[in-house]
């Protein structure tokens, strides 16, 4: 009885990492150059763009947020990284200003958010549109060409280790992203805020900054990955990395990032991405046509939602069933599931999971 | 109220800037005397009185590369025409947003209607809409046949893909292993270079495996990873056998520094950064497809059509093949404009 109790909560717990390692076993099962170093390397470099997009988005989605203008921005930022390196040659200056613009932006996306409370699916749409017209604007439409050694970001390695700087990139942001959701302040501001805003302001937590703060790290996030995206494909691209922020959200999702808030993590997230570059990648190899390609991630995408959402329901009947055989009665309180969360309609309180 | 009060502040001086900058994004083309510059190849004009007729360039997506540098090279090449005033209008990849523009212009009694289709069939009852209306219309890359009184100015996708592909039968050796990239399924350009190959290389060619073909939607960065998968996939690749030339410099990215370098790579469209690569003896050759030509004819079309010279034109830009041998000349072409430093 025990065991089956671990069981379950290992399979709970754990569920998304071991999807990814099933994937694993099955990939390197069905072609054989999947498990190399040159394929685990190729993977990691071709997801860390995404994945930085994606470790930005989770801290948004946590607290309740969303940036939809997440590509634009990073072809804004990417091309002004770009023409600055071409214009001052320096690899600094130009990292800097894709990192600016990624803030600036996100710093008006805050503004339209959490000061004047705009919902951030609107707030983030205009964005979108604005930054792509920005991108387009500064470059008339054109290519920033002739990059040279701006390159050096998205292609070049570690001369120690021989590691791509790409994936540099991502496990520095990783850590950083999985230290400020678990051991700081913001993080745990975050996490209220995604669960119960209300609550989150009545217990004395300042909504308003944290939500300026997760804008501004999700904005230097995208800047990066602007710039990484654009030494990568060595061109300063306008109209580049369109509809990206939706691959961001489908890692952060397939990684349990939960959309009603509250509920995510970052390894969670790094899982995902992976989960879906591994599948991404073994159908390249195997040869499997971009129709079948786009069916497969839409059906991978649905499932983690419905599986999101069937975890919640299941986990707030055992709470309430807890709850009721605790007491023998409901003490008179009044609860509302909705969208598989509890709230307790007295005091506002969410029974999250 | 303070909040109201800074955004309605904002909204207003928006509004004004917006204004003041009527009509964006396209300026009109400066008022240069015609017989200062006129267009190389323009026809001389009979005298208007001064009338200025009012061209509506309708572009698939600003947002594309190519697209905005047929844009940018008609922009110019309006500038040869004094009586001529053209506006851009973007439309933002999206069929909705180009028949609403075509809609527009109709109303608003454009003399001319340029139509740069983002899906042929889509827009097609609304360029009959137009011509039903008087107006003289354009269809340009792709042009969109078969609607009497409307006139097109285009490439032949099939023919710039085939020049290619006879080229690459004498080049690409016995037995080779070669991957295709393709553009958008369905979009009449990316269909008929794909129907090139097949008839001009690959029925003629049995001995070569294709170990790699995707759509990677003329994206760089699509292309780039597939090409980085294919490289592990197989041991041996002889050639990069690409519709657009965005996509074989991201396959061809994928390939720099690796045992991979030096395969053959063929792309369609001669942009800026084809033609740099192909200097830099990375790329192959690619067909040209000339903004500049095509802006050259749509601009000389309009002003036959507008001055009653002809009622239907149906013309087709060349097809030049830019190799190692005469890339210079593209080079220069593509510096004249500004692409190049």
């Amino acid at each position: 009885m025990e065991a089956k109790a671990i069981m379950q909560t290992v399979l709970k717990r754990y569920n998304i990492y071991l999807v990814l390692l099933l994937l694993f076993i099955v990939a390197t099962i069905l072609n054989p150059n999947f498990l190399t170093a040159a394929n685990m390397t190729n993977v990691a470099r071709q997801l860390a763009v995404t994945t930085i997009l994606a470790f930005g988005a989770t801290i948004l989605i946590i607290g309740g947020m969303l940036d939809l203008s997440a590509g634009s921005v990073l072809a804004l930022s990417g091309v002004v990284a770009a023409q600055v390196f071409v214009d001052t040659q320096s690899l600094f200056l130009s990292m800097f200003s894709g990192i600016l613009v990624g803030m600036a932006c996100n710093f008006v996306n805050a503004v339209m958010v959490a000061s004047f409370r705009a919902p951030p699916f609107i707030a983030t749409l205009a964005m979108m549109t604005m930054a792509r017209g920005a991108a387009l604007l500064y470059t008339n439409g054109q290519n920033v060409l002739q990059l040279g050694r701006f390159s050096e970001f998205g292609q070049g390695s570690d001369p120690f280790f021989g590691i791509p700087y790409p994936i540099i990139y991502l496990f520095v942001l990783f850590l950083l992203t999985w230290y400020l959701l678990r051991h700081t302040r913001f993080g745990r501001s975050i996490y209220a805020i995604g669960g119960n805003e209300e609550a989150a302001r009545a217990s004395g937590i300042n909504v308003v900054q944290s939500k300026y703060m997760a804008y501004l790290i999700n904005g230097a996030f995208v800047g990066i990955a602007g710039v990484l995206f654009m030494s990568r494909i060595n061109v300063g691209q306008p109209n580049g990395a369109i509809g990206y922020e939706f691959h961001a959200l489908t890692a952060a999702i397939i990684g349990g990032t939960s959309f009603s808030g509250g509920i995510g993590t970052a390894a969670g997230t790094l899982a995902g991405a992976f989960i879906v570059g591994f599948l991404n990648n073994i159908m390249n190899l195997t040869g499997v046509s971009s129709f079948i390609q786009q069916i497969v991630r839409g059906a991978i995408i649905a499932l983690a939602v419905i599986y999101d959402i069937w975890m919640k329901n299941r986990k707030t009947k055992s709470v309430l069933g807890s709850i009721e055989n605790k007491d023998g009665s409901d003490k008179g309180t009044n609860r509302t599931i909705e969208n598989g969360t509890t709230t307790d309609t007295d005091s506002g309180t969410k029974i999250d999971t | 109220m303070k909040m109201k009060l800074i955004l309605a502040v904002v909204l207003v001086v928006a509004l004004l800037a917006g204004c003041a900058t009527t009509p964006a994004p396209a300026p009109a083309a400066p008022a240069t005397p015609a017989q200062d510059a006129p267009a190389q190849d323009a026809p001389e004009a009979p005298p208007t009185d001064g009338e200025v007729f009012r061209v509506a360039y309708i572009a698939r997506a600003q947002a594309d590369a190519f697209a905005a540098w047929l844009a940018n090279a008609v922009l110019e090449e309006a500038a040869n025409y004094p009586n001529i005033e053209v506006t851009v209008f973007d439309g933002q990849a999206s069929d909705s947003v180009v028949n609403t523009h075509i809609e527009n212009a109709i109303v608003n009694q454009f003399d001319v209607i340029i139509v740069q289709p983002h899906n042929g069939e889509a827009q097609r009852p609304f360029v009959e809409q137009a011509v039903a209306a008087g107006i003289h219309t354009i269809t340009t890359n792709a042009r969109i046949d078969g609607i009497p009184g409307s006139s097109s100015v285009d490439a032949d996708p099939f023919e710039q893909a085939a020049v290619n592909a006879r080229v690459a039968i004498d080049q690409i050796p016995e037995g080779a292993n070669v991957v295709v990239l393709n553009g958008p399924p369905g979009n009449f350009h990316a269909d008929e270079r794909r129907r090139a190959w097949q008839a001009e290389f690959f029925d003629a060619r049995p001995d070569v495996t294709i170990v790699g073909e995707q759509i990677a939607n003329w994206n760089i960065d699509e292309a780039m990873s597939f090409m980085e998968d294919w490289m592990i996939a197989n041991d041996r690749i002889d050639a990069i056998i690409s519709m657009n030339d965005n996509m074989a410099l991201g396959a061809l990215e994928a390939v720099r520094g690796t045992a991979f370098e030096g395969l053959l790579a063929y792309g369609v469209d001669g942009t800026a950064e084809a033609v740099l690569s192909i200097q830099a003896g990375e790329m192959t050759q690619t067909t040209l497809q000339s903004a500049y030509d095509l802006a050259e004819l749509l601009l000389q079309t309009s002003y036959r059509l507008l001055m009653g010279l002809d009622t239907e034109i149906h013309v087709d830009v060349g097809n030049p093949i830019v190799t190692i041998d005469n890339v210079e000349d593209f080079i220069e072409l593509h510096r004249r404009a500004g692409a190049i430093s």
